[in-house]
């Protein structure tokens, strides 16, 4: 590892209130270091406009280390940018040459609309969610944890749906905005277990009817989710929900 | 005052019981009629607000983030610590209590810990079904390893990921919740002020951090779930949003504080690479079972680590500590790294760093049971410094981590304000000076699944609490004042921007309140954020305006906040005049240059009162009491 | 039939529509196929065929109807999921590039159907609904590929049909929840396999026409 430092031209997307409709704007980044992460650099620019006295880049961002599915932006045409498995946090500046213009863009889709620049408003994940997305048990007294045996086969597959992080990579990266993905994890994820099979035909049967009307697309299977998604979710767990809704469909 | 920690009478194991039976109940069809304000959606808080409204509560619970699933408790990777006895290898719940107990260098009340490894058991079995999908045997059970130098296996992990999964489940429950209309979640909020009507917590002030409006909330009581405040070092594992002002500001309404300088500084994290940069990685210490620590034993060697001959190198743990060599606790192995570079042998650009070799490891058991152990882990490296570890030694160093001070809690977990309850790392908890691996989840969700829904009702059912709404004019005195900070931060327009503020706090706190203290420099730290924050009034620039999303805004809150904090945690340091766990004062050290307690005078948990902005707090004791287990001094010759 | 409405209507049910009637115009396409592969055998073989096929004319029918379903509900679910996608990004990306999830098949379902739609009208015209008395379905393919231009629509169309199935194919295994690490593969060559067969089975048909006739 040796840092070096580039120059990069930046087109970002800044949207708000005196802008409404939204632009992309040019600011030069200079002197970045490759050592630095993606968001690292949006600081430094920041800091840099913050003296000019121009309002910074509003992004959203929390635990900088990949997992708590809050950073995201659309960089080059890429959901998290080009590194496979990376969220936009661990997207690193060694990965751009100098010289290089970026254009950063908000998650595009209805249902996650831009509160401010690069900011969108992902509740409508939540609500997936909470259209059936959990074990219908209360705190108490469950029976112990070792009560019912889960083939190891089956908790690795629950494990890969559950990693889902919730960033929305998928949506962004889907020409139709879909969250098949997502649900798909969730729904995946609850079917394999014996714990969530007693409620797996509600749930697959209203998740997927809380997706229509939050306003997302319907999958074309193109596969760019599973081709973006930073946790490596793959479109099986699609094809799961799909046969969850069937036989919830059909029984 | 006294403090009054209403820990129940009778024998150690009992007493959960005892209090449980002793503590009024809310009668099923009265629930309804009451309003629980949760702020913090980790574990604790996530935990907390779906069991109460599972018990027929009205929960209204904020979070800071998009989401309730994005809280940090979703960073930890290690696992969570359980007296099951899964392994047949002599755990119990008076070993995991015992455990705790000393890993805390009995600085812990000992009927809180004994409760925690009690329900320790409980959460695996709630967890499990929930769905959290924990990693397996192949038959199908539940595996459990060792963690963090415990010498039974007891913890459950799902990968690296554990925290993930548990928080989760968390949400999933809160999910349910909201999708039943018994919790409103208000998210991309941030509580600036607890609001108390007849010396009552009964409601909160809030910022919508879109709109930037001050919303007022009412409730019966309010239970803050707002986790650490390591952060103020400006360099930590914590995110980007984890801060100290809803705790803080509580401290200031009269939430007493205890043990701010409790901070644990976790060995294993990706070094600092430049100015730039905003947050530390933690690698799961696990990394410690394989991996050798060195460094050359010329200081300012410069050589590339393959260049750099075995008989040059000092393996500075093994050498001084030849029983545990690399798996010395996490505060041992941070001092030690400390103390390597301040004598100039610090590796890497900047010379604050260790080498952590897995040459040996590598050559022992080849390629492949090294990567199918720590592949992850060497990828995350990898992606994130751009080195191969498989090629070249890792480059590690300290990093705050954990904070186990916090707002000081009866044992009902209720702050000094009647009505406003601490759950998590937000209260100074159950973990003394010193937290063992895998002991933050179990202790966020022992507090808001088992701990919290008992309590609160004791609380409810004993206090006459009149109606009050959110148009009381507390909540008006309370926006009002908050409003009047607002401005006050957007008209200073000086000439530093509140990162750079908040980096200068950090070095004074990192550099002098760190992992090694001494009193001339503590007293030196207290004076250099004096200043900082007198220069922070005049000279902070904070862009924007205060009606829209304004990030900045949020920060130049929460760091101003850090700075008053900053002195309360120094003038903690100062006051305790020993060594006991992460808080390591050089002048109190054992001849193998381990902390030494001072029992005779300090075997009490320092909880701190507010009296003002330029006036010192005062100091309160609550002395512990330990009965069970005998006070030790540590060793790992 | 509340449940079937309600089912069907979800994103998912409308995808188990365009499965399920692509899955019928799979199996037509390799009967339409193996029948016009007596095209290369000349006329008698041909019109063999063609003899050999009106015999089963009840069953016919009830085919032609079936297939006249499927496309209807093919064509229009396909129509709705269309906009429907389109209208959930209202604003699009200034730079778009792929993952490397997306192929030319999968990119242009909807236009190539569209154009296949189109094909098969232009098809149905000039084959079906004209009067076999006066021209038999020999004379009626002699008669259009002898045009350039209709014989190339017709090679062109045909390709567009093989790059239809090769997303679509697999797709409607995918939809219906039948992806599996195991036989996925096979499914995707298999996939792979009928459109290369179809397109090329088809395409040289025209071409033999003017080169041989």
């Amino acid at each position: 590892m040796s840092t070096q430092t580039i120059d990069l031209t930046l087109k970002v997307w800044r949207q708000h209130k005196n802008n409404p409709r939204g632009s992309l704007e040019t600011y030069p980044a200079k002197g970045i270091s490759t050592d630095m992460s993606f968001l690292e650099m949006l600081d430094v620019v920041n800091e840099q406009l913050t003296a000019e006295g121009i309002e910074p880049i509003a992004f959203d961002h929390d635990c900088r280390e990949g997992i708590c599915g809050m950073c995201g932006a659309v960089v080059n045409g890429r959901a998290h940018g080009h590194m496979p498995e990376t969220t936009l946090c661990q997207l690193h500046m060694r990965h751009f040459k100098n010289g290089d213009t970026i254009v950063i863009e908000p998650w595009r889709a209805r249902a996650f609309p831009v509160i401010k620049d690069l900011v969108v408003d992902r509740n409508a994940l939540d609500k997936i969610i909470q259209a059936g997305g959990y074990i219908s048990i209360n705190a108490g007294g469950p029976q112990d944890g070792n009560a019912i045996p889960v083939p190891r086969d089956n908790a690795e597959k629950a494990f890969n749906a559950a990693a889902c992080i919730g960033c929305g990579a998928c949506v962004a990266a889907c020409p139709n905005a879909s969250a098949m993905l997502f649900a798909g994890a969730k729904i995946s994820h609850l079917a394999l277990l014996p714990q969530g099979r007693p409620e797996a035909k509600k749930r697959a049967l209203s998740m997927v009817r809380a997706m229509d009307t939050l306003g997302f697309g319907n999958c074309s299977n193109e596969a760019e989710c599973e081709a973006e998604c930073p946790k490596g979710i793959s479109i099986r767990e699609i094809a799961r929900m799909n046969r969850e809704f069937i036989k919830a469909a059909l029984s | 005052m006294t403090l009054e920690s209403k820990i129940p009478a009778g024998p150690l194991q009992d007493k959960w019981d005892r209090h449980r039976f002793e503590l009024k109940l809310v009668n099923p069809a009265n629930k309804k009629k009451f309003n629980i304000i949760v702020v913090g959606t980790g574990l604790a808080g996530a935990s907390a607000a779906a069991t109460l409204a599972e018990l027929g509560y009205n929960v209204k619970n904020f979070c800071i983030q998009d989401s309730p699933r994005r809280a940090h408790s979703i960073a930890a990777q290690g696992g969570i610590n359980a007296a099951k006895n899964y392994a047949n290898d002599g755990d119990s719940i008076w070993r995991l209590f015992y455990d705790t107990v000393k890993g805390g260098d009995f600085r812990a009340r000992e009927a809180n810990v004994y409760r925690l490894a009690q329900l320790s058991v409980n959460i695996i079995d709630q967890c499990v079904a929930q769905g959290v999908p924990f990693a397996r045997e192949y038959g199908g059970l539940l595996d459990n390893r060792s963690f963090g130098g415990a010498q039974v296996s007891r913890t459950f992990y799902a990968k690296g990921q554990t925290g993930q999964q548990l928080l989760l489940g968390a949400y999933s429950s809160l999910m349910r919740q909201v999708n039943a209309g018994k919790v409103e979640i208000l998210p991309r909020r941030e509580m600036l002020d607890v609001v108390l009507v007849d010396g009552k917590a009964r409601g909160i002030v809030v910022r919508n951090l879109v709109t930037g409006e001050l919303e007022s909330h009412s409730a019966h009581a309010v239970v803050l779930a707002t986790g650490g405040y390591g952060n103020a070092y400006f360099l930590s594992t914590n995110a980007m949003s984890s801060n100290v002002t809803a705790a803080y500001r509580c401290y200031k309404k009269g939430a007493h504080f205890a043990n701010p300088c409790f901070t644990q500084i976790h060995p294993t994290c990706i070094p600092v690479h430049g100015t730039y940069q905003s947050k530390l990685t933690l690698m799961s210490e696990s990394l410690r079972n394989d991996g050798r620590v060195w460094v050359p034993k010329e200081p300012g060697d410069n050589r590339p680590p393959g260049q750099i001959p075995e008989s040059e190198r000092d393996y500075y743990l093994e050498r001084k500590y030849p029983s545990f060599g690399n798996l010395v606790p996490r505060d041992v192995a941070s001092r030690n790294a400390k103390e390597q570079c301040d004598m100039g042998k610090g590796v890497g650009e900047t010379g604050l760093a260790v080498y952590l070799d897995f040459a040996d490891a590598i050559a022992r058991d080849g390629r492949d049971v090294i990567a199918g152990k720590y592949g992850n882990l060497f990828e995350m490296y990898e992606k994130i410094t751009g080195e191969d570890p498989y090629q070249t030694p890792m480059k590690i160093y300290p990093a705050v981590h954990y904070t186990m001070g916090g707002l000081w809690v009866d044992y009902n977990l209720m702050t000094t304000i009647d009505g406003l309850f601490a759950l998590g790392e937000a209260n100074f908890s159950d973990h003394g000076a010193n937290r063992l691996g895998a002991s933050a989840l179990m202790q966020g969700l022992a507090d808001g699944y088992f701990i919290i829904p008992y309590t609160i009702g004791g609380y409810l059912a004993g206090t006459k609490l009149p109606e009050v709404d959110a148009s009381a004019p507390e909540f008006a005195e309370s926006r009002s004042q908050i409003q009047s900070q607002v401005d006050k931060l957007l008209s200073v327009s000086g000439k530093r921007t509140v990162a750079d503020f908040h980096r200068t706090l950090g070095n004074i706190l990192w550099d002098y309140c760190g992992i090694a203290k001494e009193e001339e420099s503590l007293k030196k730290a207290k004076q250099m954020i004096a200043e900082l924050r007198a220069e922070f009034w005049e000279n902070v620039t904070v862009p924007g305006d205060a009606a829209d999303f304004n990030q900045a805004l949020e920060n130049a809150g929460r760091v101003a906040d850090f700075m008053e904090f900053g002195e309360l945690m120094v003038t903690d340091a100062l006051e305790r005049k020993e060594s006991c766990g992460c808080h390591f004062n050089t002048a109190y050290q054992t001849e193998d240059h381990e902390a030494l307690r001072d029992d005779d005078n300090y075997c009490h948990v320092s909880v701190w009162q507010y009296t003002g902005a330029d006036s010192d707090p005062v100091l309160h004791t609550e002395p512990l009491e330990f009965e069970n287990v005998e006070l030790t001094q540590r060793s790992y010759k | 039939m509340n449940w079937f409405a309600q089912n069907i209507s979800t994103a998912i049910g409308k995808k188990l529509l365009m499965a399920v009637t692509g899955f019928g115009f799979v199996g037509f396409i390799l009967m339409h196929l193996a029948g016009n592969l007596s095209f290369y055998f000349g006329k008698d073989a041909f019109l063999k065929y063609v003899e050999t096929l009106h015999t089963l004319d009840p069953i016919i029918v009830v085919v032609e109807l079936v297939l006249l379903a499927l496309a209807v509900i093919h064509v229009s679910t396909g129509t709705i999921l269309f906009f429907q996608n389109r209208r959930a990004r209202t604003t699009r990306y200034a730079v778009n590039k792929t993952a490397g999830g997306r192929t030319i098949g999968s990119r242009t379902m909807p236009y190539t159907g569209f154009l296949i739609l189109l094909f098969v009208i232009l098809h149905l015209s000039q084959f079906h609904f004209i009067d076999h008395a006066v021209q038999t379905p020999w004379d009626a393919a002699v008669d259009t590929f002898n045009n350039g231009l209709f014989a190339l629509i017709y090679m062109a169309a045909v390709i567009l049909v093989g790059i239809h199935i090769r997303h679509g194919f697999w797709s409607l295994f995918q939809t219906l929840g039948l992806n599996n690490e195991k036989y996925m593969p096979l499914i995707q060559t298999i996939g792979i396999v009928i459109a290369v067969a179809a397109a090329v089975g088809f395409f040289f048909v025209p071409v033999y026409i003017r080169a041989v006739i």
